[in-house]
């Protein structure tokens, strides 16, 4: 499945995984400490090939509508990683609870690199 | 194991088989090199036939694209450190680990270079250094407190509990001409004395 679905009396809502995935981004980017979000070899060659928008965050989504969203980071050289790991987690499943409604099953966080702040 | 894992698999055996069949027929002498030209000239001259390789072509780049994706993301996993909390997973790559301890450099002046290899077993973390050190450093002494150092950063940032072994490889020497040099004019300018700077001490 490609994007999450939703029904009412008026129509049906689709929430695509890209947007998902940039409400993700986004959310785990406001964390003091986290420097970037990391790249996979998808997202290193669409930024070379100019889509800077493409991010490696992945997103699935179950038969039963669960979302499991993984997020590659860089964090700042100095920071506490499970601490900013744990942060990351919690502010992506407000934000993409608080904008989407979506049952989130698990966020994973994967911690790819240290730079300096 | 995932259906595209195993396709990629069996994929790259018949590739593989077939390869080594083509040439054992060519070795045998069962194939000439008419018969290829032959089929060659044919696939080159049939629209269909072109349009097909062309497609296979496309084809085996995705596949092999796709393989390899599997086996980098494979091997990416193997090598972290992980843990779980209430939201999910976290991991950590050990070149993350690297980078830290690298960082580590720039806190002592009498480490020039260093070179980190972690190693995440049932033991603990085992962490490699590779050292550079100046020739002006005690290398128990400095030792030591890099060891410190590092296993209280690496428990600070990281959080584990678990056994931490840090093993350290002095690989050279430095002699720092410019520092020497420095250091020198340093001490001469605080031998030449000031004049009358000793008058008026009581």
């Amino acid at each position: 499945m490609n994007r999450d679905e939703s029904r009412n009396e008026l129509g049906v809502l689709r929430i695509h995984k890209n947007v998902i995935s940039s409400i993700s981004l986004i959310a785990a980017t406001e964390i003091d400490g986290v420097k970037r979000v990391g790249r996979d070899l998808k997202s290193g060659l669409a930024e070379l090939l100019g889509n800077k928008f493409f991010s490696a965050i992945k997103v699935d989504i179950s038969r039963n509508e669960e979302v499991k969203v993984q997020i590659p980071l860089i964090i700042k050289y100095g920071y506490n990683i499970p601490e900013i790991a744990n942060r990351v987690q919690e502010n992506v499943r407000l934000a993409l609870e608080k904008m989407s409604n979506l049952s989130i099953k698990e966020i994973n966080v994967n911690v790819q690199g240290i730079e300096r702040g | 194991m995932k259906f595209f894992t195993v396709l990629g698999i069996v994929f790259y055996a018949v590739m593989i088989m077939v390869i080594g069949l083509a040439l054992i027929v060519f070795a045998l002498n069962l194939l000439l090199p008419a018969d290829i030209n032959n089929l060659l000239t044919f696939a080159q001259g049939n629209h269909n036939s072109r349009v097909a390789i062309g497609f296979s072509g496309a084809l085996l780049i995705l596949i092999s694209f796709s393989f390899a994706q599997i086996i980098l993301g494979k091997f990416q996993r193997e090598k972290t450190i992980a843990f779980t909390t209430s939201s999910g997973q976290v991991t950590i790559s050990l070149s993350a680990v690297e980078d830290l301890i690298r960082r580590l450099a720039g806190i002592i002046p009498e480490v020039k270079e260093l070179r980190p290899n972690v190693v995440a077993n049932k033991k603990g973390i085992i962490v490699e250094m590779r050292v550079v050190l100046r020739s002006e450093a005690n290398i128990p002494e400095l030792t030591s407190r890099l060891q410190d150092i590092t296993k209280s950063k690496i428990q600070e940032i990281l959080g584990v509990d678990e056994q931490i072994i840090i093993r350290i490889h002095v690989a050279k020497i430095t002699y720092d001409e410019k520092d020497a040099r420095r250091k020198k004019d340093f001490e001469q300018e605080d031998r030449s004395t000031i004049p009358f700077s000793g008058y008026g001490r009581v």
